[in-house]
C-alpha cells in the first residue's frame, strides 16, 4: 500500500530555478559564424536531443547556412564556454525546426513532453541578445489553430537569440521549441511533437555533400502547402453575405475574417464594405525575413445612389490596385506575369487578373494573385482579392476554382 | 545688278540694307555705315566695294573673327555672282540681288476672318469657357463626397486656370524672344485647344485599354501626347501662327516641349520598366468601364482555369 503510494505520487513540481539548474548544462547558444571574418552572423538557442549528439533549434536560426553553405557554418557555445562545429542533420522548414550534429556527445538528452492544461507555467530558456542563458516564466496559452496547430501561445517575453531553446512544463520535460514573439509577452512556441516527428525522420549523417538545401526547402514547403490546399478543398466552406452575394467565409480554421471597411467622410455618396480573412500560417523562408504560407481573401463591395455611373466607374477603378502585401527583391522573385479574363461566375461577368512569379532560389515555388471584379452594373461594385505565397501554382488553382464556384449573386 | 540688298539676319525679323554703288564699311564702330551692335563684330569689320563693272569686292578688315563668305575666310576678293553667305562674327548676312524672290505672303490668322478659329478673341472666349466646363466637369467626375461651389472654384483655379495661364505665360514669353511678337489670342486659344484635347485623350486611354484588355493603348497614347501631340501642336503654332520655317518650327517645338515631356517620360511607368526591369508589384489591366465593352469573349469558370493552367511563369530580372 505504500509503496502504491509512493509510485503514484505525480513528479513534485519545479520553480524556475530548478528547471534552470537541471538544463543550464544542456541548452546552448547556436551560432552562425562567417567562414572569412569567424564572427557571429546570427545567433540562437538549441537543446540537447536524440542520442545526445544532436541539438535541435529553429531554422530561421541557422537559415543563412541553407542559403549559403559556402560563406557560413554552425557552432555552439555551451553555458560553460565550451565550443564545437555543428552540421545541419535536417530541417522541418513549415514548422521552422532545424536538427543540428556535433561530432562528440553534448549530455544528456533532454527529455520531452506533451503540452500541460492551458494556463499552467511554463518556462522557456535561451540566450537572449547574446547576454547569457537565462529563462523565462509565462504560461501555457494553448495551440493557435489559426497557424494549423504549429503553434503555442505562451504568455511570457521572448527575445532575439532565446530562438531554438526549449520550453519546458513544471516538471522539466520540453514542451516546445521558442520561435517568435509578438512582444508585450505575446510569444510562440513549436510543439514539441513536431521535433519528435523530425528525429525520428532524420538520419544521423545530415545532408549529402553538394546537396541543393534551397531545392529541399522549397520541397518541404511546397508538400506542407499542398496538405493544406488538400485540406481546403476537401472542406466544406461556411458562407458569408456581403450585400448581393454570397462567399466564402472562413473556409478553415487557419482563417480569421476581419471587417476591413474603411470609415467614410460623412459627406461620401458613396458606401463601402470590406470583409478581410487570412491565415497566420507564416512559414520562415530566408534570412531576408520572407515568409510564405500566406493565404489572403478579401472581399470589396461598393455602391452608390446619388453617384452617376461616370463618377462611380472612376471611384470603383480607383479602388481595384489591390497587391500582394509581401514585396521581395529581384534576387528573390521574379517580375510578375498577369493576363485578364472575363468569368462568368453566378450569372455575373468579371473582370479577373491573374497573376503569378516565381521564387529564384526555390524551385517550383510561385506567388500567386486572383482579383476579380464586377462588371455591368452602373451603381454597384465588387471585387474579390486571393493571394497565396509560396505554392505550386497548380496546384492553387482548384483552389480559385472552388472559390469562385461558391460565390453566389442573390439579386 | 542693278542694286543690291544686305539681308542681316536677326532674332524674328531680318534687317535689310541697300548697298550702294562704291564703298560700304561695315563694323561695330559708330562710324560705319551699317553698324552691327554683335561683341562679336570687330569696330571696322569689311569693306564692300561695289564697282561700276557690277563686280563686289570684299575686304577683311577685322584681326579677330575675320570675315568668312560661304563659310571660307577672306582677306580681298572680288565676287561676280549673288548671293554670298557673309559671316561677320557671328552674325549671318547675305547679299541678294534687289530681283530676288521672297515668299508668298501668310494670311494673318483671325484678323479679316471671323470664321478662323485662332486670333479672333471670340474663338478664344469660347475656347476658355469650353475648358473651365471640361475642368469642372473633371472635378465634378472625380468627386465622389458632396462638394460646396467654393471647392469647385478652387480646383478650377489650380487645375485649370493656373495650368491654361502658366502655358499661355511660359508660351508667350518664348514666342517673344524667338519672334519678337505676342500673340496672346492666338497662344490662348491653342493652349485650350491642346487642354480640350488632353481630357480626351485621357478618357479615350483608359476605355481603349478596357475594351483589349491591354496597356498598350494606354501606353501608346502616354507616349504619343507628349513625344508626338504636344511638339506637334507646338510647331504647327510656329508655322502657321508665328510664320517660322518648318524647320525651325520643328526643332523649337522639341526644345519648347522636352521641359514638359522629359520628367513625365521618364518618371512613367513604362520607362523606369526599360532603366529597371523589376517590379515586385502586380501590373494588371485594372480598368473597370461602365460601358463595359470589351472584345474578349467571356468564359465559364472551368475554362478560365483551364486557360489559366497556360499562365507562364514571371520572367527573371537581370
Amino acid at each position: 500500500m505504500f509503496l502504491w503510494w509512493v509510485f503514484a505520487t505525480p513528479a513534485a513540481a519545479l520553480d524556475s530555478r530548478e528547471i534552470y539548474q537541471q538544463n543550464q548544462d544542456r541548452v546552448f547558444q547556436v551560432q552562425v559564424l562567417n567562414r572569412e571574418t569567424g564572427k557571429k552572423s546570427s545567433i540562437g538557442s538549441g537543446f540537447i536531443v536524440g542520442d545526445g549528439h544532436q541539438l535541435a533549434t529553429n531554422y530561421h536560426v541557422v537559415s543563412q547556412v541553407v542559403a549559403e553553405p559556402e560563406r557560413f557554418y554552425i557552432t555552439y557555445v555551451s553555458n560553460g564556454g565550451e565550443e564545437g562545429e555543428l552540421s545541419l542533420l535536417a530541417m522541418d522548414v513549415a514548422h521552422d525546426l532545424a536538427l543540428l550534429g556535433a561530432q562528440q556527445e553534448l549530455g544528456k538528452p533532454i527529455e520531452m513532453s506533451e503540452l500541460p492544461p492551458r494556463g499552467a507555467p511554463i518556462f522557456a530558456m535561451g540566450n537572449p541578445l547574446d547576454l547569457g542563458l537565462t529563462i523565462a516564466v509565462g504560461t501555457n496559452g494553448g495551440i493557435l489553430n489559426q497557424t494549423d496547430d504549429s503553434r503555442i501561445l505562451f504568455s511570457g517575453s521572448l527575445n532575439p537569440g532565446m530562438s531554438g531553446g526549449p520550453t519546458f512544463n513544471e516538471f522539466g520535460a520540453a514542451i516546445g521549441i521558442n520561435v517568435a514573439t509578438a512582444r508585450n509577452d505575446i510569444s510562440f512556441i513549436v510543439p514539441s511533437r513536431f521535433l519528435s516527428e523530425l528525429i525520428a525522420a532524420a538520419g544521423s549523417n545530415g545532408f549529402d555533400e553538394g546537396v541543393d538545401l534551397q531545392a529541399e526547402v522549397a520541397r518541404q514547403v511546397l508538400a506542407y502547402e499542398n496538405r493544406y490546399i488538400e485540406q481546403l478543398l476537401a472542406g466544406t466552406w461556411p458562407d458569408l453575405e456581403l450585400r448581393q452575394f454570397r462567399l466564402p467565409g472562413v473556409i478553415s480554421p487557419t482563417v480569421r475574417c476581419w471587417d476591413n471597411s474603411a470609415r467614410l467622410s460623412a459627406v461620401a455618396r458613396y458606401q463601402r464594405y470590406q470583409i478581410r480573412c487570412a491565415n497566420q500560417n507564416n512559414v520562415y523562408l530566408d534570412e531576408d525575413n520572407h515568409f510564405v504560407g500566406e493565404l489572403v481573401y478579401e472581399y470589396y463591395w461598393l455602391e452608390s445612389t446619388e453617384l452617376n455611373p461616370i463618377q462611380f466607374y472612376n471611384l470603383y477603378q480607383s479602388l481595384n490596385k489591390d497587391q500582394i502585401e509581401s514585396k521581395p527583391g529581384r534576387d528573390i522573385v521574379t517580375n510578375f506575369n498577369c493576363e485578364t479574363w472575363f468569368v462568368e461566375v453566378s450569372s455575373q461577368t468579371f473582370k479577373s487578373n491573374l497573376c503569378r512569379r516565381e521564387y529564384r532560389e526555390y524551385p517550383g515555388m510561385s506567388d500567386l494573385l486572383f482579383i476579380a471584379a464586377l462588371t455591368g452594373h452602373a451603381d454597384k461594385g465588387f471585387f474579390v482579392t486571393l493571394t497565396m505565397t509560396g505554392v505550386d501554382f497548380d496546384a492553387a488553382l482548384p483552389l480559385i476554382q472552388k472559390f469562385l464556384e461558391n460565390i453566389e449573386w442573390t439579386p | 545688278m542693278d542694286s543690291v540688298i544686305l539681308e542681316i539676319n536677326a532674332r524674328g525679323l531680318h534687317r535689310y540694307e541697300p548697298i550702294k554703288t562704291g564703298i560700304t564699311r561695315i563694323g561695330r564702330a559708330l562710324d560705319n555705315d551699317i553698324i552691327l551692335s554683335d561683341p562679336t563684330v570687330a569696330p571696322h569689320h569689311l569693306k564692300i566695294i561695289r564697282h561700276a563693272d557690277q563686280s563686289i569686292e570684299l575686304i577683311n578688315l577685322a584681326a579677330v573673327n575675320p570675315t568668312r563668305v560661304d563659310d571660307q575666310p577672306i582677306d580681298s576678293e572680288t565676287f561676280r555672282g549673288l548671293p554670298l553667305q557673309i559671316t561677320v562674327g557671328r552674325v549671318q548676312a547675305q547679299l541678294l540681288p534687289r530681283d530676288y524672290p521672297v515668299a508668298a505672303t501668310r494670311p494673318l490668322a483671325g484678323n479679316g476672318n471671323r470664321a478662323h478659329l485662332f486670333g479672333h478673341v471670340g474663338w478664344a472666349l469660347l475656347l476658355v469657357l469650353l475648358c473651365l466646363l471640361v475642368g469642372g466637369l473633371d472635378f465634378f467626375l472625380s468627386s465622389y463626397n458632396s462638394f460646396k461651389w467654393s471647392d469647385l472654384l478652387k480646383y478650377l483655379l489650380r487645375e485649370t486656370v493656373f495650368t491654361i495661364g502658366a502655358f499661355v505665360l511660359v508660351l508667350s514669353i518664348l514666342e517673344r524672344l524667338l519672334v519678337n511678337r505676342w500673340e496672346i489670342r492666338q497662344l490662348v486659344t491653342s493652349v485650350c485647344l491642346v487642354y480640350l484635347l488632353s481630357a480626351v485623350v485621357s478618357m479615350l486611354a483608359d476605355n481603349l485599354d478596357y475594351l483589349l484588355s491591354a496597356s498598350w493603348p494606354g501606353s501608346l497614347l502616354y507616349f504619343g501626347w507628349y513625344l508626338a501631340i504636344i511638339p506637334g501642336a507646338i510647331a504647327l503654332y510656329l508655322i502657321h501662327i508665328s510664320h517660322l520655317t518648318r524647320e525651325r518650327s520643328l526643332a523649337l517645338a522639341l526644345l519648347i516641349a522636352s521641359p514638359i515631356a522629359l520628367p513625365s517620360i521618364l518618371q512613367s511607368a513604362q520607362m523606369q520598366s526599360l532603366f529597371d526591369n523589376f517590379s515586385p508589384t502586380a501590373n494588371y489591366h485594372y480598368q473597370l468601364s461602365y460601358l463595359n465593352w470589351h472584345l474578349r469573349d467571356s468564359v465559364d469558370i472551368d475554362t478560365f482555369i483551364e486557360q489559366a493552367r497556360k499562365l507562364e511563369a514571371g520572367t527573371a530580372a537581370d
